[in-house]
């Protein structure tokens, strides 16, 4: 009999468990997604790892585009580096990958925006960050100032993600939960979940400055920053419908800002 | 257009002008002449500004592994 090695990582409050047979990669997932560890016993989803080795070729992987695609109920996640399948009616999916946590990172992005688009939320290539009990969301192509403003936050600011901002609905409202999902600041989030108040979407100027963006406008620059890469025409409308809602719902607006701390003083 | 690194699985969302470069780099066509045809010729921004931007943005991929950079033309791959 082989020894499973097991560990939780729960992002969203949806725990997923991963199982496998090499211990030290279990251990080194355990660091590096420190706070985001859950306890094994009650999983809502379950994968076995099949831990590949440096260097070896991952069967049906022979580019380096996502592809995510669904077959007879299951679905299927490739990319060069992993290829998974789950079937969400068994709870149950199987990953083949290399030991490193990037290729995990990957994997998760993706099974967490299926298991969103089906509740109403998505994931967002944004920063976030609690202030007072409420969560803001700094949008924006790369260079707009994510890493910058977050990296400017003051001591009572709680960083959600500075890289991958997770939105949940829940009922009518949205919440904004941390990720262990890091970008140029290289540390996870804080593992908590606030009330969403903003979206800022963000440039940098020569002064702070906040002006309001007519939703139709929101929406367009929102979808173009929300993850997403199944082919399925249902999902993808429901996403769509999802950011309309969305938009609906918080008040996205423009953040011009210069890179300092005083642009701070305009976020609470 | 979102670009995701299979190296460490940074996400890059690119404007307008990183995204035509992006779809120009064929691993042939010098970066100096996709800013030229690609960039100055379709967007309002000086060559100058518009070639420093870009080798900052090229040199951004290539720290992620997604793009490759190199002072000569890549070799297509041979035909098996």
């Amino acid at each position: 009999m082989v020894l499973q090695h097991e560990i939780a990582i729960e992002i969203g409050n949806v725990p997923i468990l991963l199982r496998t047979v090499d211990e030290n990669f279990r251990d080194l997932l355990a660091s590096h997604y420190a706070g985001f560890i859950a306890n094994p016993t009650n999983p809502q989803i379950e994968f076995d790892v099949d831990v590949a080795k440096i260097n070896e070729e991952i069967p049906d992987t022979d580019d380096n585009d996502v592809k995510v695609s669904i077959t007879d109920g299951e679905w299927c996640f490739r990319r060069s580096d992993f290829v998974a399948r789950w079937d969400p009616r068994q709870r149950h999916g199987r990953v083949r990958q290399p030991a490193t946590p990037y290729s995990v990172d990957a994997f998760l992005r993706i099974m967490h925006t299926l298991i969103l688009a089906q509740q109403g939320g998505f994931l967002l290539h944004a920063a976030s960050a609690v202030r007072n009990g409420r969560a803001f969301i700094f949008s924006g192509v790369s260079g707009a100032g994510k890493t910058t403003i977050s990296r400017l936050a003051p001591p009572d600011v709680r960083l959600l993600t500075d890289e991958i901002s997770y939105i949940r609905r829940e009922g009518e409202d949205y919440v904004a939960c941390g990720t262990p999902f890091s970008g140029e600041l290289e540390r996870p989030g804080t593992n908590c979940v606030s009330p969403i108040h903003s979206v800022f979407l963000l440039a940098k100027g020569t002064e702070n400055r906040i002006d309001p963006l007519p939703a139709s406008e929101a929406l367009r620059c929102l979808l173009r920053n929300i993850l997403f890469f199944a082919e399925d025409t249902d999902l993808v409308n429901g996403v769509f419908r999802s950011a309309w809602h969305f938009v609906q719902k918080v008040s996205v607006r423009r953040l011009t800002f210069l890179p300092d701390d005083r642009v701070w003083s305009m976020i609470a | 257009m979102m670009v995701m690194s299979a190296t460490d699985s940074t996400f890059f969302t690119l404007n307008e002008v990183a995204t035509a470069i992006w779809q120009a780099a064929d691993g042939r066509t010098p970066l100096s002449e996709i800013v030229t045809r690609k960039v100055c010729a379709e967007f309002e921004i000086d060559s100058e500004t518009a070639q420093h931007d870009a080798e900052h943005f090229v040199e951004e991929l290539s720290r992620h592994g997604i793009l490759l950079v190199s002072d000569h033309p890549f070799e297509p791959p041979a035909l098996s």
